[in-house]
C-alpha cells in the first residue's frame, strides 16, 4: 500500500505530524512542496509547527487524507468486513478493537472510529487530560511498531497505522483548542474557511491592540503580563465553551471557539517573545 | 530510457530523504521571492487616524487561523486613495497579501480599489491553495476600509444636509 520507504518513518514523531499519506498525496503533485502541510505550518510565524499541532485548517486536510488511507487500506488488505479478526475470523471484542482476543493478532483501524473512543474517553470537553495521557502511553506500549519487527509485513502496517492514528488522537484531544475543534467536526459545524464578515468590530479592535502592546513590550515582565490576561480569558473560554457544548449551542461553541484561536495565536506569540528575552540574555 | 524511468520512480523519494535530512532548506525555497520580500520588507506598515474624515479604516480576521488584518486608507476630496497603511498580525502570506494590497490601493479611486479581487494578489504572490485565504483576508480588508470610509462620508453629508436646513 505504501512504499517502504515511508512506512519506516510513520513511527517517528516527526512522521506522526506529517503522516506519510500526506506526502505520499502531495508528492504526485507537481509542487509538492508548496502544498505540504509541514512548510505551511512552519512558516506560519505564530505557530511553534509541532507544539500547536499544524495549523487548523492543514489540519482538516490530513484527517480527510487519513481515513481515505484507512478505507483503501481495508478494501485492500482484508476480505472481512469488521468485527472479525482478519487472522483467525473470529468475531473481535467490542471492548477492545485494536488486538483480537484469540489469536493475539493487532487489528487494522476501526472504520468511523472517533479520538474519544481510541482513547476511550468521555465525549466531553472537559475531558481528564491525566487519564488520556497514561491511555497514550499504555496505547503505544502495545501499539508501536517497535514490538512487530519480527511480525509480518501486514500487521507492522496495522501496527504503523494504529500506533500513528493514536499519536493523532492524542495531540488532538490534548489541547482544549482542537479538542473543541475537533467536537465540532464531529457534529458537523467545523470552523468556517475564509474571513470572518460577521465578526464583531471590538473584539478584533481588541486583538489588534492587544498584538500592538505585545509587539511594543519591552521588558519580559510586559509580555508575560498579557501572557496571563490570555491566560486568563482562555479560561473563561473553556468554561464558557463547555457550557456551550453540553446544552448542543454548537454555533455559540465555534463563535467562542474562533475566539479562543485567536487567543492562543496571541499566547504563542508571548512564548516566542519571552525566549526571545531569555536569548538575548 | 531505462535512465529517464528510474529517475522518475525515484524522484519522490529523493523528495522524501531530502525533505527528511533537511528541512529547512526545502522550507526556504517554498515561498515566492515575491513573498519573501514584502514579508522582510513590508511596504506601508503603520496606523491613520481613524477618526479623521478621510480615513477608511477596515478591520478584518480569519477565524480558522487566527489572523488580524487592519488596512486604512486615506482618500482626497476627488475620491482617489493617497496613502494606504497596514497593520497584520499573521503568517507571512498575510502579511504580504497586505502589504501588496496597499501599495495596489495607492493612487487608484474608490470604485478602482473595489475591482482588486483576491485572486490578482494570490497570483501575483504565487501563494499555494493552502495560503489562498491570506489573500482573500487582503481583499475583504480594502472592502471594509472602503465601506468604512463610503459610511463616514455618507454620514458627514447627512450631518451637513440637517445643518443646512
Amino acid at each position: 500500500m505504501f512504499p517502504l520507504g515511508s512506512l519506516r518513518i510513520i513511527c517517528s514523531p516527526r512522521a506522526a505530524r506529517h503522516p506519510p499519506w500526506t506526502r505520499k498525496h502531495g508528492a504526485s503533485l507537481p509542487n509538492a512542496a508548496t502544498l505540504s502541510p509541514s512548510m505551511a505550518a512552519s512558516f506560519h510565524s505564530n505557530n511553534p509547527p509541532w507544539h500547536n499541532g499544524v495549523n487548523f485548517r492543514e489540519f482538516g486536510k490530513v484527517e480527510f487524507y487519513y481515513t481515505k488511507t484507512v478505507f483503501s487500506s481495508k478494501s485492500c488488505c482484508t476480505s472481512q468486513i469488521k468485527p472479525h479478526c482478519w487472522n483467525c475470523k473470529r468475531l473481535l471484542e467490542k471492548t477492545s478493537t485494536f488486538f483480537c482476543k484469540s489469536c493475539q493478532a493487532i487489528q487494522p483501524p476501526e472504520e468511523g472510529t472517533t479520538y474519544f473512543k481510541i482513547m476511550d474517553c468521555d465525549y466531553t470537553f472537559t475531558l481528564d487530560t491525566h487519564k488520556l495521557q497514561t491511555r497514550y502511553l499504555q496505547l503505544q506500549r502495545s501499539l508501536h511498531p517497535d514490538n512487530f519487527s519480527q511480525k509480518s509485513v501486514k500487521e507492522q502496517g496495522f501496527s504503523e497505522h494504529q500506533s500513528a492514528l493514536v499519536n493523532k488522537a492524542y495531540t488532538t484531544l490534548l489541547k482544549p483548542l482542537s479538542r473543541g475543534l475537533y467536537m465540532l467536526e464531529l457534529e458537523g459545524v467545523p470552523l468556517e474557511e475564509g474571513t470572518d464578515s460577521h465578526a464583531d468590530s471590538d473584539f478584533l479592535l481588541e486583538l489588534m491592540e492587544v498584538n500592538e502592546a505585545l509587539d511594543e513590550a519591552q521588558t519580559p515582565e510586559e509580555a508575560s503580563k498579557i501572557g496571563q490576561c490570555m491566560k486568563g480569558k482562555l479560561a473563561d473560554l473553556t468554561e464558557q465553551i463547555d457550557a456551550a457544548l453540553h446544552k448542543g449551542e454548537l454555533h455559540a461553541a465555534r463563535a467562542l471557539l474562533t475566539k479562543m484561536k485567536y487567543y492562543t495565536n496571541i499566547e504563542e506569540k508571548v512564548k516566542e517573545k519571552l525566549s526571545g528575552f531569555m536569548s538575548n540574555i | 530510457m531505462a535512465g529517464a524511468v528510474a529517475k522518475k520512480c525515484l524522484s519522490p523519494l529523493a523528495l522524501l530523504s531530502r525533505r527528511l535530512s533537511a528541512p529547512e532548506l526545502v522550507f526556504k525555497s517554498c515561498y515566492h521571492q515575491k513573498v519573501v520580500d514584502h514579508y522582510e520588507n513590508p511596504r506601508n506598515v503603520g496606523s491613520m487616524d481613524k477618526n479623521s474624515k478621510n480615513v477608511g479604516t477596515g478591520l478584518v480576521g480569519a477565524p480558522a487561523c487566527g489572523d488580524v488584518m487592519k488596512l486604512q486608507i486615506e482618500v482626497d476630496d476627488q475620491g482617489k486613495i493617497v496613502d494606504a497603511k497596514f497593520k497584520t498580525f499573521g503568517c507571512g502570506s498575510a502579511i504580504a497579501s497586505s502589504s501588496l494590497a496597499t501599495e495596489w490601493v495607492k493612487g487608484k479611486t474608490l470604485d478602482e480599489a473595489l475591482n482588486i479581487k483576491n485572486t490578482d494578489i494570490a497570483k501575483e504572490l504565487s501563494l499555494p491553495p493552502v495560503k489562498l485565504h491570506c489573500s482573500m483576508l487582503a481583499e475583504d480588508a480594502i472592502k471594509a476600509a472602503l465601506a468604512d470610509y463610503r459610511l463616514k462620508q455618507h454620514d458627514s453629508q447627512k450631518k451637513a444636509g440637517r445643518v443646512g436646513n
